[in-house]
C-alpha cells in the first residue's frame, strides 16, 4: 500500500495493561496518535494517565498489550534504546551541570563530535528562546521556574526525538506563564512536526493545546476525541463533569442527555419560547460571578440547572436577581445524550 | 516568665548566644585549653619522670623527623589511606543497596549502627580471637588440612587494616546513603531517557551527585584512622605502631610529655591539611563549568 507510510500512527497502545500490587493503574488502554500530532491525556491524578506515559518512555513495563512506536514494538525496549525524549513534571535537570551540559547530555551519550553537539545545544537553547550565551554556563540553580522548563525542553528537543512526552511539565508555573509556555509548546509542535504526548490534569490546558484529547478515568480511557468533540459531545457523565459545567438531567425522551450551561439561555416566565426549543420553568437560587461570565443556578424540581448569562441579556438591562422564577431553554440539538446512563 | 521570655524574643543576639553558650564553654574547658597546654608542652623542656621543665626549644619537632618516626608516620598515613579506600568500596555498594531496598531502608540502617551498641574494645578482641594463631580462621583452615600451621595473621598490617575498615566502615555508609536517599529517582529516569545505559547514568549522574556524601564519609575514616591508637595496639602490636601509639607511648612509659605533644601537633596539621585539601579539591570538582 502505497499510503500505509501515512497511515501508521506515531503511537499505538494496543490493549496495554498494568497493574500495582493489587491496583490496577492501567485497563486495557488503547489508542493511536498520529504523526506530528498534539495529544493529551487528561484525568485527576491517580487514572492513570501518569503510568500510560510512563511505560510509553520504558520506566514501566506493560502487564499485557501491546506499545508500537512508528509501527516497531518499543515495550520490550529499555528506555535508552527508545527514540523518545521527555520533559518531566519536576523538570529532572542536573543540578551538577551547567544549562549547556544539561543540554548536551543525550548528544554526548550518542557520542557526537564536539563541534556539532555544542553548535546543537546553542540552536536548542535559542529554540526555546534562552540566550546560550547568556544560559549556558549558569546551574540549574540559578534560574526560575520558567527558565528551568524552558531548559528541559531544550534538553529533550535537542536529540529531535519524533515523539516527545511531556508529564504536566507546566504545573508548577503560574497562571500567566503557563499561558505563555502553552502557546510556545504549541508553536513548537507545529514547526518542528515532533508528535507531543502530553499528560495533564488542567481540562482547560488540555482544550486550549491540543489536536486530540484522550480523557483517562480510572485506569480506562473513557473517550478520545478533538477538545469540540469530548466537550460538547461528551459521552459519559464523568467526561462531561470533568471537562467543565454541565447540566446532566433526564431529557423528555427519557434518555439521560447532557447541555453545557453556555448552551441554554434565560426567559421570563410567560415570554414566548421560540419555536422548537426545549425548555423547563424553575427558579434562580444564586447567581455566580466568574470574571469572565456569570451563571445562574436555577432550581428545576429537584435539579439544579447551570446557566450561563449571555452577554446581551447584560447589555440589554436584562438583570436577573435570585429568586426569579425564569424558564431555562436550549436548543434539542445541544443536548447530547450519554453513554451507558 | 513571660515578660522574660517575650524580651529574649525580641532580643535575637542575646538569644543566639545563649543558645551557644554552654557549647563553647565546653569546648573552651575541655578542648581549647588543653590543646594550648600541649602547644606549650610541645616547646618545653621534658621532665626527667614524665612532665615538663621550664624553657622553651623545638628539640622535641626537630626529633621527629628521626627515620624511625617519619617510618611510624608513613605507616600511618598508608594505613588510613588504604583504610578510607577499602571503606569506600565496600561502604559504598552498601549504602547504594539500602538507598534502593525500599521498605527495608530502616531496618537496614539500624543493622549499620548496631555494633555501635557494643564497646569498640569489646569488638576489637573479637577480632583478635579470631585471628590469633589458635583462632576461629586457623583452627578452620587447619581442620581442613589447607594448611599445616597456623598462619601469622595477627599482629600483620593486614589485621590493623581489617579492624580499622570494620571499625570505620559505618562512618563511610551513612553520609554516602544519606546523600544517595535525596537523589530525585526522575534525575536516573531523565538519563535514561536521554540515552544512558545505566553505568552511564550511574557515572555521570548518581555518583558525581553523591560525592559531598563521599567527601564526609572519607573525612570520618580517614581522620580517626590517623589518630587510631587502639586498633593498632590490639591488632598491630608492638612492629605496627601508628602514630596513635607513639603518642601515647610518650605519655605513658617514654615519659616525654614535649615529644608526645609534638608528635600530636604534627597529627593534627595532617589533618588540617588533608581536610583542606578534600575540602577545596572535593567541593571545587562539583559544579562543572557553572560560573
Amino acid at each position: 500500500m502505497s499510503q500505509g507510510a501515512t497511515l501508521t500512527p506515531a503511537v499505538r497502545f494496543t490493549r496495554v495493561c498494568k497493574r500495582f500490587g493489587e491496583t490496577v493503574a492501567v485497563d486495557g488502554v488503547s489508542f493511536d496518535v498520529a504523526g506530528g500530532e498534539f495529544f493529551s491525556i487528561l484525568g485527576s491524578s491517580g487514572c492513570g494517565k501518569t503510568t500510560t506515559l510512563r511505560m510509553l518512555a520504558g520506566f514501566e513495563r506493560p502487564d499485557a498489550g501491546e506499545i508500537l512506536l512508528n509501527g516497531e514494538r518499543i515495550d520490550e525496549l529499555p528506555p535508552w534504546e527508545r527514540p523518545l525524549a521527555m520533559v518531566f513534571q519536576s523538570y529532572a535537570l542536573f543540578p551538577h551541570l551547567s544549562v549547556a551540559r544539561n543540554v548536551a547530555f543525550g548528544l554526548e551519550r550518542r557520542k557526537l563530535p564536539r563541534a556539532e553537539i555544542d553548535a546543537r545545544v546553542r540552536s536548542a537553547l535559542e529554540l526555546v528562546r534562552l540566550d546560550p550565551g547568556v544560559f549556558g554556563r549558569r546551574s540549574p540553580r540559578q534560574l526560575s521556574g520558567g527558565q528551568r522548563q524552558r531548559v528541559a525542553l531544550a534538553r529533550a528537543l535537542v536529540l529531535e526525538p519524533p515523539v516527545l512526552l511531556l508529564d504536566e511539565p507546566l504545573g508548577a508555573l503560574d497562571r500567566k506563564l503557563r499561558k505563555e509556555m502553552q502557546a510556545e509548546l504549541r508553536a513548537l509542535n507545529r514547526e518542528l512536526g515532533t508528535t507531543f504526548v502530553y499528560v495533564t490534569h488542567d481540562q482547560e490546558e488540555a482544550l486550549a493545546m491540543s489536536d486530540r484529547v484522550a480523557v483517562m478515568a480510572e485506569a480506562r480511557i473513557e473517550q478520545v476525541g478533538t477538545p469540540a468533540e469530548v466537550y460538547e459531545r461528551p459521552r459519559t457523565a464523568f467526561v462531561a463533569g470533568f471537562l467543565g459545567d454541565a447540566n446532566v438531567f433526564e431529557a423528555d425522551s427519557g434518555r439521560t442527555v447532557v447541555v453545557r450551561p453556555e448552551r441554554m439561555r434565560l426567559l421570563r416566565p410567560g415570554s414566548a419560547v421560540p419555536d422548537g426549543l426545549s425548555s423547563r420553568q424553575g427558579e434562580i437560587r444564586d447567581l455566580v460571578y466568574l470574571g469572565d461570565r456569570e451563571h445562574a443556578i436555577v432550581g428545576v424540581g429537584p435539579v439544579d440547572f447551570r446557566v450561563a448569562l449571555r452577554d446581551p441579556d447584560r447589555f440589554e438591562g436584562e438583570t436577573w436577581r435570585r429568586g426569579d422564577a425564569v424558564v431555562v431553554a436550549w436548543r434539542p440539538d445541544d443536548a447530547h445524550p450519554l453513554e451507558g446512563a | 516568665m513571660r515578660r522574660a521570655a517575650r524580651w529574649l524574643a525580641a532580643h535575637d543576639r542575646v538569644r543566639a548566644w545563649g543558645l551557644l553558650a554552654p557549647g563553647t564553654l565546653w569546648l573552651l574547658a575541655f578542648f581549647v585549653l588543653p590543646v594550648a597546654i600541649m602547644g606549650a608542652y610541645s616547646a618545653m623542656e621534658r621532665g626527667l619522670y614524665g612532665g615538663v621543665e621550664p624553657g622553651f626549644t623545638l628539640a622535641s619537632y626537630a626529633r621527629f623527623f628521626d627515620p624511625l618516626y617519619l617510618r611510624i608516620l608513613g605507616r600511618t598515613l598508608w594505613l588510613a589511606a588504604l583504610t578510607t579506600l577499602l571503606c569506600v568500596v565496600i561502604g559504598y555498594p552498601v549504602a547504594y543497596a539500602i538507598a534502593g531496598a525500599g521498605r527495608w531502608k530502616h531496618a537496614l540502617l539500624f543493622l549499620v549502627v548496631l555494633p555501635f551498641w557494643t564497646s569498640f574494645l569489646v569488638r576489637t578482641y573479637a577480632i583478635m580471637f579470631l585471628l590469633r594463631d589458635s583462632g576461629l580462621v586457623n583452627s578452620a583452615l587447619l581442620a581442613l588440612s589447607l594448611i599445616d600451621e597456623p598462619l601469622t595473621l595477627l599482629y600483620t598490617p593486614g589485621a590493623v587494616l581489617a579492624g580499622l575498615v570494620y571499625g570505620y566502615l559505618p562512618f563511610m555508609v551513612l553520609p554516602v546513603y544519606a546523600s544517595l536517599e535525596k537523589l530525585d529517582p526522575a534525575l536516573l529516569e531523565a538519563a535514561e531517557s536521554l540515552g544512558a545505559r545505566p553505568v552511564a547514568g550511574f557515572l555521570r549522574v548518581t555518583l558525581p551527585l553523591s560525592l559531598p556524601g563521599l567527601v564526609a564519609g572519607s573525612l570520618l575514616v580517614f581522620i580517626p584512622s590517623l589518630g587510631a591508637f587502639l586498633t593498632p595496639d590490639l591488632l598491630g602490636g608492638a612492629r605496627q605502631v601508628m602514630i596513635g601509639n607513639l603518642v601515647q607511648q610518650q605519655f605513658g612509659a617514654g615519659r616525654d610529655w614535649p615529644f608526645g605533644s609534638a608528635a600530636s601537633f604534627i597529627l593534627m596539621a595532617l589533618v588540617l591539611a588533608v581536610v583542606y585539601v578534600f575540602l577545596h579539591r572535593g567541593a571545587g570538582a562539583l559544579p562543572e563549568e557553572v560560573e
